[in-house]
């Protein structure tokens, strides 16, 4: 099986780790992801702010390279998801010219539903060779993989179970909770640190409350938002995984702890008393 | 009868020498222009307010997510454009979706900030603007938004670096560069992306300008 990917500029920085460990799963099962060549940023949040017509042009040229390549697409982040699928609605429409030959009429699948569909969970259930047996996690899905219906296709956005079914595929014990996609408050920490701490703490302290002892997440902003605030707060240490991240655990025998030095929240300890490490 | 006397008296009081709003004196131009522009129908708005119960910041914001609507309705422009709620916003997508009459909230505010960042007003929440503004002058250069370039080019916004140094932030803000640098999370270099030529020059047929 073929598919082209879109990683987008976190996964060559802030997320490198969970562009390793989604190369290792994908080779792993055997799906050759075929990464966009020269692709480039999706203009994410800030070109939708400022120039609503970048924020259709922007990803355009993704979509425009990936239908020359004749393969759907999938993105592992939640926003490039977003923008990409926001972009094929508003091409559709023709209120802008497009500069590239693009149509909108490949699917661009959000990584998590792309492996949450039943065919692939049983892929998955074949390649664990170490189930995360006793592992309490819950799944946080954030906003932009979910919301607006309209734009992501999820149907059930107010309880969305994709990194459920992933997460429970690798033998996660995955607890249920209200706030899997409630806002972390995306870049708005960078600006207004106060009004990002007090979303991202919420989510952190509502998890701990549900009995998690790690979230699973698969945005790297999220990620990064939930992940840097616990540095210098002692009491708290829940580490924050990519799905990707724990798939390729219980894929293989022995996982390194090299795989989550980029991590604030070492989840070394937790991993090693569960045995997992 | 006295009562609407001393009412009106009173609001006049508590704001001197501010003419009262006037509601329905600005016609439909602004209402009718919106709902074109960003395709959403704001005349179907009922005032119900869950919009502004479903968004996360709405206690950040100066004008809250019904009201704005409302503001839209009433054609009151200016006011949209200085708060600080179009800045606030973090596109969360809640408004949208719980509208019960399928009013795109989110869309809404976003097509007031590009609105904002078209004018001349200055924008309340000056340092989330530089913000979305610097991600695309880095995304203009290479391509690729590359976060150490990012980070680096807003801290060092003048209006931003006096900020942090003001409220004794900066300090922090290096600590945690530095820590990122070394768990290996920045990356430094960013080869330029072939796509720069195209972007820009579909950034000039964006702003209108021709050849
Ligand atoms: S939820 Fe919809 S109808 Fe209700 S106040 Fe908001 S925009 Fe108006
Ligand atoms: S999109 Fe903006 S206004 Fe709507 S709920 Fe989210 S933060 Fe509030």
């Amino acid at each position: 099986m073929k598919i082209s990917f879109y990683p987008g500029c976190s996964l060559e920085g802030m997320a490198k780790d969970y562009f390793h460990a989604i190369d290792a799963v994908f080779e792993a099962m055997d799906i050759d992801l075929v990464e966009i060549e020269d692709w480039s940023c999706c203009g994410a949040t800030a070109a939708h702010s400022l120039s609503e017509a970048m924020s259709v042009i922007l990803p355009a040229r993704n979509l425009a390279a990936a239908e020359k390549m004749g393969l759907d697409i999938v993105a592992p982040c939640a926003n490039c998801f977003n923008r990409l699928r926001y972009s094929q609605q508003i091409i559709k429409k023709k209120v802008f010219d497009i500069p590239w030959q693009v149509t909108g009429d490949i699917q661009v699948h959000d990584m998590t539903r792309f492996l949450a569909e039943s065919s692939m969970i049983k892929l998955i259930k074949e390649r664990v060779l170490k189930p995360l047996n006793g592992l309490k996690v819950v799944c946080y899905y954030g906003c932009q993989m979910v919301r607006p219906p309209k734009i992501t296709g999820y149907t059930d956005y107010e309880n969305p179970l994709t990194l459920d079914r992933i997460a429970a595929a690798a033998g996660a014990e995955v607890i249920d909770w209200s706030y899997k996609s409630t806002c972390c408050g995306a870049s708005i920490g960078i600006a207004r640190k106060e009004i990002g701490e007090s979303l991202t703490m919420r989510i952190l302290q509502k998890a701990q409350q549900a009995g998690a002892e790690a979230i699973v997440v698969s945005c790297p902003l999220c990620q990064s938002n939930l992940d840097i605030i616990q540095k210098d707060r002692p009491d708290r240490r829940t580490p924050i995984f990519y799905f990707a991240e724990l798939l390729r655990l219980s894929f293989i025998a022995h996982g390194d702890p090299k795989w989550f030095k980029m991590h604030f929240t070492d989840p070394v300890p937790l991993l090693k008393a569960k045995g997992l490490l | 009868m006295q009562n609407t006397v001393s009412h009106q008296k009173g609001m006049a009081e508590h704001e001197p020498g501010k003419k009262r709003k006037l509601i329905g004196d600005r016609g439909n131009y602004f209402l009718d222009r919106i709902q074109g522009e960003a395709g959403v129908n704001i005349s179907a708005c009922f005032q119900c307010e869950r919009c502004t119960n479903a968004c996360p910041v709405s206690h950040f914001m100066d004008i809250k997510p019904h009201q704005a609507i409302r503001y839209i309705q009433l054609g009151w422009r200016e006011d949209l454009l200085k708060s600080s709620t179009i800045w606030v916003c973090l596109s969360c997508e809640m408004c949208t979706t719980y509208c019960p009459n399928e009013v795109d909230v989110a869309e809404t505010i976003n097509h007031l900030r590009n609105m904002a960042a078209h004018s001349s007003i200055t924008p309340k929440e000056k340092s989330l603007a530089v913000f979305h503004q610097t991600f695309l002058e880095v995304l203009r250069k290479s391509g690729k938004v590359n976060e150490f370039r990012l980070m680096n080019a807003y801290y060092l916004k003048p209006d931003i670096f006096q900020e942090k140094l003001k409220n004794g932030t900066l300090k922090e803000e290096l600590l945690l560069g530095l820590t990122l640098l070394r768990k290996g999370r920045l990356k430094i270099f960013t080869p330029r992306s072939r796509a720069i030529k195209d972007i820009q020059k579909a950034y000039h047929q964006a702003r209108g300008e021709i050849g």
